[in-house]
C-alpha cells in the first residue's frame, strides 16, 4: 500500500491544502473548491486497496469489469511564486465502525500524505474541518484557525472572521479536532511541518444532518485564499449556499415552536469581542442544548 | 506467502492442479456453510490450514449459537482425491483486503489453485416452489467460456446503487483477476420466507452444479431427502394456515404481497420450520 504519483512536476515552495469529508463537508468543498476554481491538475494518489473497503462495482454481462474504492488524489497548481499541491480524500479509512479516522491506518495515512509533501519540499501545511458551535444558519460562519506552532498565532491574529481557540468562550484554548483533518495537524508537527486547521463553523442543530454547510466553506475559502494570497471568485459557492439554505429552512420549520424560539436567540449572538460575556447566559446555553438534543432524540435522528 | 499474513499451515496438502470453493459462514439461508460443510463431509476434507482471527473479527465476546459459544473461523479443507480446497469462514469485519489476499496466497503457494468458485446467496421474492436458479459473475472472459455449457444464468448486468456497497465476494473476484485467477461467484436467489433459516433447494442447486463442474461424482440422495422434508415442511404450512396458502399462492402468480403480509408470512414459517413442522 502506498502512493502513485503519475508525473513529478516541478513546483516552488509548495504548500499543501489537505481535506477528506466531516461534518458538513465543509471543509472538503472549501478545498475541492478552491481546486476547481484553479484547475489544479491531478499527479497522484494513495493506493486503497488496504486502506478502504470497495464502494462500487460494475458486472456486464456477468463479468465483473471494474471495482471502485474511494479515491485519496494528489493535485497540483502554479500560482506564481507560491504554488499549491492539493490532497483530497474521498474517505476517511475508518475501523471498526467507527464514523472518523483513528489509529493505525489513519496514522498510515497522514504520513503517507506527507511523505508526498515532503519529496516536493513543501513546509507549510492547511487542513480544514468543521466548528459545531451556538450559533444560527442565517449568521455569517466564523473560522476557527487551530496551528501546530506559536509562531504561527500572529499571523492568524491577522486574518478576517477568524478566532484562535482562546477566544472562544468557555473553552479556555481547549478541543479537539476529530478525524484525518484534526490528526494530520498533529503528524504535520511531529515531522516538522507548520500547520493550520481552519474550521468553519456550523450550527449545533444542523451537526447530525446529511446537508453540506457551503456556508462555513464559504468563510474557511475566504481565509485560505487570504493567507495563500489569491483572489478567487465564490459565485458557485454561493449559488450551493442558496440551494442548501432553502432545504435547512425547510428543516428548521419542522422543528417544535418553543425549540426554534430559543434556537432563534442564536441569531443574536456576535462577536465582535470574543472576550465580553455573550449575549447568552451559560444556563440559556445549556437549556438551549439541552431541547435540541430532546428534539432529536424524539426525531430518531442525531442531533 | 506475503510476509506477515496471519496463516497457520498445519500440513502441507498434496495438490497440484486444485479448484477453491469458499463459502461464509451466516449468509442467507445458511448456504455458505451448509454446502461446504455438505462438501467436506462428502468428500472427507482434511483440514490443514487456519486464518488467525485477531486483525479481521471484532474478538469483544464470543456469540452464542444453539445453545453453544461460537467464535470466528477460517479454515482450509483438502479434498486431495478430488484436488478440491474447501475455504469455509465468517465474514471479516475489518483489514478486508489483507484477509481475502491471505486466502488467495494459502490458495495459490500451497495448493497451486486454478479456478475459483465463490458461493453467495442473494434475496428472492419469488415462491419456493419456483426453481431455484443459479446466477454466476466471472473474472474472465475465459472463465466465461468455460462455463457456456452450464446451466447458469450468465449475463447479468449490475451497478452498486448508490448508499449500498459491493459484496465481499465480489471483492474477492476482483482480486483474484488481480492475480490472474479465473473465478467465478456463483449466486442462489432464496425466498426471503427461508433466508434466515436452511434452504436445501438452494443447496442441491449450487452442489449440483459444483458436482458437474469439478466431477465430484457425489451421490445426492441424502440431500435429496432433505429436499423432499422441506418442502413437505412448508405444504404442511400451507395447508395448516390458509393465509400462508394464500400469501405463497400470490407469489406464485407473481403478485407482491404487502410489508405486512412479507413479516408475517416470515414469522410463520420461522415459528414452524424452528418447532420442527
Amino acid at each position: 500500500m502506498g502512493i502513485r504519483l503519475y508525473q513529478e512536476p516541478q513546483l516552488e515552495n509548495p504548500i499543501l491544502v489537505a481535506s477528506w469529508p466531516g461534518i458538513g463537508n465543509i471543509g472538503i468543498i472549501a478545498v475541492d473548491t478552491l481546486r476547481g476554481i484553479l484547475e489544479a491538475e491531478e499527479f497522484g494518489e494513495i493506493e486503497p486497496w488496504d486502506f478502504f473497503y470497495p464502494k462500487g462495482v460494475l458486472i456486464r454481462k456477468g463479468v465483473l469489469e471494474y471495482l471502485e474504492f474511494p479515491s485519496s488524489k494528489f493535485y497540483f497548481k502554479g500560482t506564481g511564486g507560491k504554488d499549491i499541491i492539493f490532497f483530497i480524500g474521498e474517505e476517511q479509512p475508518t475501523e471498526g465502525g467507527r464514523m472518523y479516522a483513528e489509529g493505525r491506518k489513519a496514522y498510515h495515512m497522514a504520513n503517507l500524505v506527507l511523505d508526498v509533501a515532503e519529496k516536493f519540499k513543501c513546509r507549510r501545511v492547511y487542513t480544514s474541518g468543521a466548528a459545531v458551535a451556538l450559533t444560527h444558519h442565517t449568521t455569517k460562519p466564523r473560522v476557527w484557525a487551530v496551528p501546530n506552532s506559536e509562531n504561527l498565532i500572529p499571523e492568524i491574529r491577522g486574518y478576517g472572521n477568524t478566532v484562535l481557540m482562546s477566544d472562544i468562550e468557555g473553552r479556555g484554548g481547549h478541543g479537539n479536532i476529530t478525524g484525518l483533518n484534526g490528526l494530520l495537524l498533529g503528524v504535520a508537527k511531529k515531522r516538522g511541518f507548520e500547520a493550520i486547521c481552519l474550521m468553519g463553523e456550523i450550527p449545533v442543530y444542523l451537526q447530525g444532518l446529511p446537508l453540506s454547510y457551503p456556508k462555513a466553506s464559504k468563510s474557511v475559502l475566504e481565509v485560505l485564499s487570504y493567507s495563500l494570497k489569491i483572489e478567487v471568485n465564490l459565485d458557485k459557492l454561493d449559488e450551493l449556499d442558496q440551494k442548501v439554505e432553502r432545504r435547512i429552512e425547510e428543516f428548521y420549520q419542522q422543528i417544535p415552536l418553543e425549540i426554534r424560539g430559543q434556537l432563534d436567540r442564536l441569531k443574536h449572538v456576535t462577536y465582535a469581542q470574543p472576550a465580553e460575556p455573550g449575549p447568552i447566559t451559560e444556563e440559556e446555553e445549556k437549556g438551549i442544548m439541552e431541547d435540541v438534543e430532546k428534539f432529536f432524540k424524539k426525531r430518531g435522528g442525531g442531533g | 506467502m506475503s510476509q506477515g499474513y496471519p496463516v497457520k499451515i498445519y500440513k502441507e496438502p498434496d495438490l497440484r492442479r486444485s479448484s477453491l470453493v469458499l463459502g461464509w459462514s451466516e449468509d442467507m439461508g445458511n448456504l455458505g456453510r451448509k454446502a461446504t460443510g455438505y462438501l467436506n463431509r462428502k468428500l472427507k476434507g482434511e483440514e490443514f490450514a487456519e486464518i488467525e482471527p485477531e486483525d479481521f473479527f471484532s474478538l469483544g465476546g464470543v456469540a452464542i449459537e444453539g445453545n453453544l459459544a461460537r467464535f470466528s473461523e477460517s479454515k482450509f479443507y483438502a479434498c486431495q482425491e478430488h484436488e478440491l480446497v474447501i475455504f469455509q469462514s465468517d465474514s471479516p469485519g475489518a483489514e478486508w483486503c489483507k484477509f481475502l489476499n491471505s486466502v488467495l496466497d494459502v490458495a495459490e503457494h500451497h495448493c497451486r489453485v486454478k479456478e475459483l468458485y465463490i458461493l453467495g446467496t442473494m434475496v428472492s421474492f419469488s415462491a419456493h416452489t419456483t426453481p431455484r436458479e443459479l446466477l454466476a459473475v466471472v473474472n474472465s472472459a475465459e472463465m466465461k467460456e468455460v462455463l457456456s455449457q452450464y446451466d447458469l444464468v450468465k449475463d447479468m448486468d449490475y451497478q452498486t446503487p448508490p448508499g449500498e456497497r459491493p459484496t465481499l465476494n465480489s471483492f474477492l473476484l476482483w482480486i483474484a483477476k488481480g492475480r490472474n485467477i479465473p473465478g467465478v461467484s456463483l449466486w442462489v436467489p432464496i425466498p426471503f420466507y427461508l433466508a434466515a433459516m436452511e434452504d436445501a433447494q438452494a443447496q442441491k442447486k449450487v452442489l449440483s452444479f459444483l458436482n458437474e463442474r469439478l466431477d465430484l461424482k457425489i451421490d445426492f440422495s441424502d440431500l435429496d431427502q432433505e429436499v423432499r422434508e422441506q418442502n413437505e415442511q412448508l405444504a404442511q404450512v400451507r395447508s395448516r394456515f390458509p393465509q400462508i396458502d394464500d400469501y405463497i399462492n400470490r407469489l406464485e402468480s407473481n403478485l407482491m404481497l404487502s410489508e405486512e403480509e412479507n413479516g408475517e408470512l416470515i414469522k410463520k414459517i420461522e415459528d414452524f420450520l424452528r418447532e420442527g413442522g
